[in-house]
């Protein structure tokens, strides 16, 4: 098996890159639609779900299973339960997402303290370890991006009329309940995959940032696309290489690097405007 | 299919009653649409009129009583939502900052029907190359949509609708925020797609004055239907005069919003 054959620290390196890929991918599709603050609060469950998955594998450690799944399957949970309940209270639609936050991450930590694998192994969810990405992460890591593009590849149409125009698609014939399911599920796979690469309170910048940074260029959604993913590959890579060479925190690093990246992007027209005047 | 071939009506609206949150929308409506008319759907603002549009188009469901038909297809059974171009108020549905080209949206208009693994062939983009032409926006194609004028963007959301090649064409306040030099040259648009391509067309709108001078049929709704008929019979009703009065001054309140 390919992830079998890799030393722990080229693990974490393609783990990096693929999440770089899908990231911002999903988040692009997300902005769009208006709905990245819904990721946010989702991580926060999907750590409710890892921490019952690390507690589980201690009760029951006959089962082998890697907590990460029941991660995606609360976030799963989770994102279906804040589309329910933004359809169900419509006035309280940024009621939804505080909730569900504070819910997940306090039940978490409750949790987590039940079960004896202490703090450290929280602190790598919460802020990501690509050190300690194992074969059986990264083989997590490669199903849920394999089936993220999937979903890509059948229902691009689908999803873009849906964010771009709800009532069009409808009109259309495309079925915008399927829709809406689909992005939960793609909004799940990818919080639980960049779990271990960026954690829990980080993903969020990793699906956000590069696609602020590439709507300053993008004058196509085919390029938003391509920028975004351009950027967040330049954002882990380079955050992964400043973490290794000066021993910082890789997670932190890659979304430093994707804030300087957006500063970089917003600044980039002024500059170039002055430089234009300086010259003429 | 033989048999809805024979049938000249593309819709037909049977003893619709709706109610929203207990207050009655509309009581007792009931219409038909022939093929290759061009109707004018006037009634002040709150009269019902984009209600009544999405109950046609099954935006809306929970209708209390009454049948619609499209192409003498019940609503609920009814699958060839190709045939039905719509086009709606920008600025409630379309998400403006959304990067999309022009080609991009137009394209948007033959999702519906391509179905799984489809991508864009070489047929598909000459009729987006197409739609843009006929509503003269071909030169913008490259443009990013949120940079175009209300009145070019109400064009290339008129292209969307028509690259699928509809028969019948709903457009609702289609002429909202946009400018009067434009709003000539879409009726004009409009009387084109209606006579040269034989498209079916259905436009609400509360600009009754100049509507009255394309429209081939009138239809003035207030809850319920006060008048169906030709534009002529329409002119000279004492409907026409009231209406007039009215749905004037509530255009005149809402021009100091949209200009």
């Amino acid at each position: 098996m390919f992830e079998l054959s890799l030393s722990f620290i080229e693990r974490g390196i393609v783990a990096a890159m693929i999440v770089g890929v899908i990231a911002p991918l999903v988040g692009a599709m997300l902005f769009v639609r208006r709905s990245s603050v819904v990721s946010e609060s989702l991580s926060h469950v999907t750590l409710t779900g890892v921490s019952a998955g690390v507690l589980l594998a201690q009760v029951m450690e006959t089962i082998p299973m890697n907590p990460l799944y029941i991660g995606f399957g609360f976030a799963l949970v989770g994102s279906l339960l804040i589309e329910k309940l933004r359809q169900t209270f419509h006035h309280f639609q940024d009621l939804a997402a505080p909730m569900i936050l504070s819910a997940g991450i306090g039940l978490s930590a409750v949790l987590m303290s039940i079960s004896t694998a202490g703090y450290n192994e929280w602190y790598d969810y919460l802020f990501g370890s690509i050190i300690s990405v194992s074969p059986s992460d990264l083989r997590f890591i490669m199903i849920t991006a394999f089936i993220v593009l999937l979903i890509f590849y059948f229902f691009q149409k689908e999803l873009i009329i849906v964010s771009f125009d709800e009532e069009f698609a409808k009109v259309s014939g495309v079925s915008t309940k399927g829709m809406n399911f689909l992005f939960s599920i793609l909004v799940a796979l990818v919080i639980s995959m960049s779990m271990k690469v960026v954690g829990i309170l980080l993903v969020g910048a990793l699906i956000s940032l590069p696609v602020a940074a590439s709507l300053k260029v993008a004058r196509s959604f085919r390029q938003l696309l391509v920028w975004s993913v351009i950027l967040g590959e330049v954002a882990v890579m380079s955050g992964v290489y400043f973490s290794y060479h000066y021993s910082i925190a890789p997670g932190g690093m890659i979304v430093v690097m994707s804030v300087l990246l957006l500063l970089l992007f917003l600044l980039l027209p002024s500059l170039m405007h002055r430089k234009q005047e300086g010259s003429s | 299919m033989k048999e809805n071939d024979c049938i000249d009506e593309v819709v037909r609206v049977k003893d619709v009653f709706f109610q929203y949150h207990g207050q009655p929308v509309l009581e007792n409506i009931a219409f038909v649409i022939k093929k290759g008319s061009f109707t004018g759907l006037v009634g002040p603002n709150g009269s019902g009129k984009s209600t009544l549009i999405k109950l046609i188009l099954g935006l809306l469901n929970r209708r209390e009583r009454g049948e619609i038909y499209l192409f003498g297809t019940p609503l609920e059974k009814f699958k060839q939502w190709s045939k039905i171009g719509y086009v709606s108020q920008k600025a409630n549905s379309f998400n403006s900052g959304f990067p999309a080209t022009v080609f991009e949206v137009v394209a948007m208009g033959l999702y519906g029907k391509m179905g799984l693994f489809r991508f864009l062939r070489k047929g598909e983009k000459e009729k987006i190359d197409e739609a843009l032409n006929t509503v003269g926006m071909l030169p913008f194609k490259k443009r990013p949509i949120g940079e175009l004028s209300g009145g070019q963007q109400q064009r290339v959301f008129i292209a969307r609708a028509l690259v699928s090649e509809p028969e019948f064409l709903i457009l609702d306040e289609p002429t909202v925020g946009v400018d009067a030099a434009s709003v000539k040259k879409f009726y004009q648009l409009l009387l084109k797609l209606n006579q040269e391509k034989n498209i079916t067309l259905l436009l609400v709108t509360h600009d009754i004055g100049v509507m009255t001078r394309y429209v081939t049929d009138v239809l003035c709704l207030n809850k319920t239907l006060h008048f169906h008929g030709t534009a002529q019979d329409f002119e000279t009703s004492d409907l026409s005069s009231v209406y007039k009065h009215d749905v004037q001054l509530v255009t005149h309140e809402h021009g100091g919003f949209h200009t």
